[in-house]
């Protein structure tokens, strides 16, 4: 699993205390049954703060999938 | 956008009594009628000076901060964890000092670092509070 997905699964695993969630490039919000709007926000949340990085409201509304929150993130870390 | 009224490192402080109307009114609506909470012979068998007050009567306090006195009006809590470090007895005075510690402007949170201590400065809890700004569309929804 690439660097930052597995890292944004044990995000997202925190955020819905799910243990058992297998996140890959091509999940969407559909795909999970716990991937509310709220926790979607707390996942924002806590990517941003566990990479010390921000993205605009922009950006946050061009991920398609987890795939581009992967691209985005490692574009903010470049 | 409204979350533009706060900035990180912002304070806002808000004082508290615990009379024994706000503790026989929690436990009124909640039904919690433990001993530790009632009965001084109880609380002294482990160490307590006096019966405790119910740690989640500080939740009530967290709840009437953000609802009454925050600058931010269209908000609702996401998220709420406090961890109670030292007992609240009947009729302390507390100080709740509350500090914006992080700003998520994408998704409009706000994150609170809050803390109340007793008229001895004592530290009694810590809470962590995470706020949503409600937009104009969430407001729609609503």
């Amino acid at each position: 699993m690439n660097k930052t997905l597995d890292e944004l699964n044990k995000i997202f695993i925190d955020v819905v205390d799910e243990d058992d969630i297998v996140l890959n490039e091509s999940t969407t919000a559909q795909d999970v049954e716990d991937w509310d709007s709220l926790n979607h926000i707390q996942f924002v949340v806590a990517i941003e703060k566990h990479f010390d990085i921000k993205f605009t409201s922009a950006e946050i509304a061009s991920w398609q999938n987890v795939g581009a929150m992967v691209s985005a993130v490692e574009h903010k870390l470049s | 956008m409204e979350i533009g009224l706060v900035n990180v490192g912002d304070e806002f402080n808000e004082e508290f009594v615990l009379s024994e109307e706000t503790h026989e009114g929690f436990m009124k609506v909640f039904k919690d009628r433990h001993p530790l909470h009632t009965s001084t012979k109880y609380a002294n068998k482990y160490g307590f000076s006096s019966n405790v007050m119910h740690g989640n009567i500080l939740n009530g306090y967290l709840s009437y901060f953000v609802g009454e006195c925050f600058p931010l009006k269209q908000i609702m809590i996401l998220a709420q964890d406090i961890k109670f470090s030292n007992p609240v007895y009947l009729g302390d005075k507390l100080l709740l000092v509350a500090r914006v510690a992080a700003i998520h402007q994408s998704v409009s949170v706000v994150e609170l670092s809050c803390r109340f201590t007793n008229s001895k400065a004592v530290t009694v809890a810590k809470a962590a509070l995470s706020l949503r700004a409600l937009t104009e569309m969430d407001v729609k929804e609503l």
